[in-house]
């Protein structure tokens, strides 16, 4: 499937506990080109998880619109085009990884399509580099490898947006590296548009086209980025370390802000 | 051509314990409950011996085994009766049990509508409810088929249920992302994660089952190891009534036995159901 674009206006998120009313998200707007690779940044709290979850069609804002490739996202749900990784990676435990990653398919494609969902699923295994790890259950991978297999799954569904929500948020830091360099290399192997949460800036710096910080209380997008920087990025250059300086003082100041407001 | 003779040395190395090292480990496992077991048989025969005890007050274990030797065609006819009782009650509690956790679970209305019933149902004693269905079905097979799933279908359903809704919430995100169905998601993803539980359900409920069909058999029947128990005391015939339990006892052992060893099967499709030592 080709990569899509989203495009998001005045996306707006309240919700009430305890009589309290939450005002999650206020105006947000987000429009991401076809093949696009964005992060939202931003401190816990700030909606960022909400607002990914609201693109992909998974949750319904209180008031905004969302398109994906110029469709309502409820009929880009419906026709599969929404890839999703969460923090975990949420395999079934009695299946293999070739299983897990041909599973979404299984649960929603056409016949012609699940006919072919596990050789759809071993290429989708190869290109997030687990050849040769087919047949083995999710218990006897590690952390790194069942994120993949997760990654795998999304994969294979051929989305035209693959959202991820904090996917590398629970592993070390020599796998995350790994993981970054492994996702910046399908990302432009695929050329699918990627919508990336993360709390991590040198990941966001890394990964990204364009980076949104976030603010909380209400969630809103404080300030966005373009990283103009040839890939592979060196995470050691002097604009990379500048761009982060930039992400930090921001994230910085938002923190401080949530901090005084509460 | 020619070919060259080539002597050459291998040496196989030992593939873990031979046949015989398992034995003697299976044996240095058992022999503390096998001699305290022996123990008490012995001990048994020798109060009853020693103080003279009658035996129509208790049987000596000899009397016990002389006595099912004696009468192992009425012994067997009988458990044949009760085995029939106890596994076609164990397959409908089955039905019954897992059918209302998955309606219970998909349907939220049913949830807070049976749920409540299911529970209350619970702490009635199913056991004083043996003479009413005798009452309203007689004295054949029925009566018993209703005891015993009364008795056994609960902690089929309660385990059932919370097995159904022990599932990853990341997993239900996941299949709505790709727009699937919530009879979907229970078929796919909560009933096999459920499998454990339910297993472990099982267990409790085959128990369950065998106590359910003697009882029942207790209340009015023609046939059964109940039944036998029954007539053997209205004899005083102390021998028989001991002989019938032994054989009640050992089915039992039989029937939990025989769900360990599907719990096996399952597991070998499921390996998350992993299936706890039973010794």
């Amino acid at each position: 499937m080709t990569a899509s674009g989203i495009f998001a206006e005045g996306i707006d998120m309240t919700f009430t506990r305890n009589r309290m009313t939450h005002h999650v998200l206020s105006a947000v707007d987000v429009d991401i080109a076809p093949g696009g690779f964005v992060s939202l940044l931003g401190p816990s709290g700030c909606g960022k998880s909400t607002l990914l979850k609201i693109l992909a069609g998974l949750q319904d804002p209180t008031a905004g619109t969302v398109l994906i490739g110029g469709t309502p996202v409820a009929r880009a749900v419906a026709e599969g085009q929404i890839g999703l990784v969460q923090q975990k990676p949420a395999l079934l435990p009695w299946k293999t990884a070739l299983e897990n990653a041909a599973f979404l398919i299984e649960m929603t494609g056409d016949r012609a399509t699940k006919r072919t969902a596990k050789e759809r699923a071993a290429q989708a295994l190869e290109l997030v580099g687990l050849r040769g790890a087919e047949n083995k259950l999710p218990h006897e991978l590690s952390g790194g490898m069942a994120q993949r297999v997760s990654i795998a799954r999304a994969l294979a569904l051929d989305p035209s947006i693959l959202f991820m929500d904090e996917p590398f948020g629970a592993l070390d830091a020599i796998t995350r590296d790994q993981m970054n360099e492994a996702l910046y290399d399908i990302w432009t192997r695929t050329q699918k548009t990627v919508v990336f949460v993360t709390h991590s800036i040198p990941e966001a710096v890394f990964l990204s086209q364009t980076v949104h910080v976030m603010n909380a209380n209400p969630g809103r997008i404080s300030l966005s980025v373009d990283i103009d920087l040839p890939g592979p990025r060196s995470t050691t250059s002097a604009q990379f370390l500048e761009y982060e300086r930039v992400l930090h003082e921001e994230l910085d100041r938002n923190v401080e802000e949530a901090r005084i407001s509460a | 051509m020619s070919t060259d003779t080539v002597t050459i040395a291998v040496r196989r190395s030992a593939h873990g314990p031979s046949a015989g090292q398992r034995i003697a480990e299976r044996w240095s496992a058992l022999w503390p409950s096998v001699t305290l077991f022996a123990a008490v048989l012995i001990a048994w025969e020798a109060i009853v011996v020693i103080f003279d005890i009658s035996s129509f007050i208790i049987a000596k274990p000899s009397e016990i085994v002389m006595e099912t030797i004696a009468s192992w065609d009425l012994l067997m006819e009988a458990s044949w009766v009760t085995t029939q009782e106890i596994v076609y009650g164990f397959v409908l509690s089955i039905l019954l049990g897992v059918g209302l956790a998955l309606l219970v679970v998909r349907f939220k209305w049913l949830d807070r509508a049976l749920y409540p019933l299911i529970v209350l149902f619970q702490v009635v004693p199913k056991v004083a409810l043996a003479p009413i269905f005798i009452l309203w079905f007689g004295y054949g097979l029925t009566p018993k088929l209703w005891l015993i799933v009364v008795i056994a279908f609960f902690p089929i359903t309660l385990n059932m249920i919370v097995g159904l809704k022990s599932f990853d919430p990341d997993l239900q995100l996941l299949t709505k992302s790709v727009g699937s169905s919530r009879s979907q998601f229970l078929a796919k993803v909560q009933f096999p994660t459920s499998l454990p539980y339910l297993m472990a359900g099982l267990r409790i409920a085959i128990t369950l089952c065998v106590i359910g069909a003697v009882v029942a058999e207790f209340s009015g029947a023609s046939s059964g190891l109940g039944y036998l128990i029954q007539f053997a005391s209205t004899q005083l015939d102390t021998p028989l009534m001991f002989a019938a339990l032994v054989v009640i006892s050992v089915l039992g052992l039989v029937l939990y036995y025989a769900i360990f060893w599907l719990e096996l099967l399952v597991a070998r499709f499921y390996p998350h159901v992993r299936t706890t030592q039973v010794q």
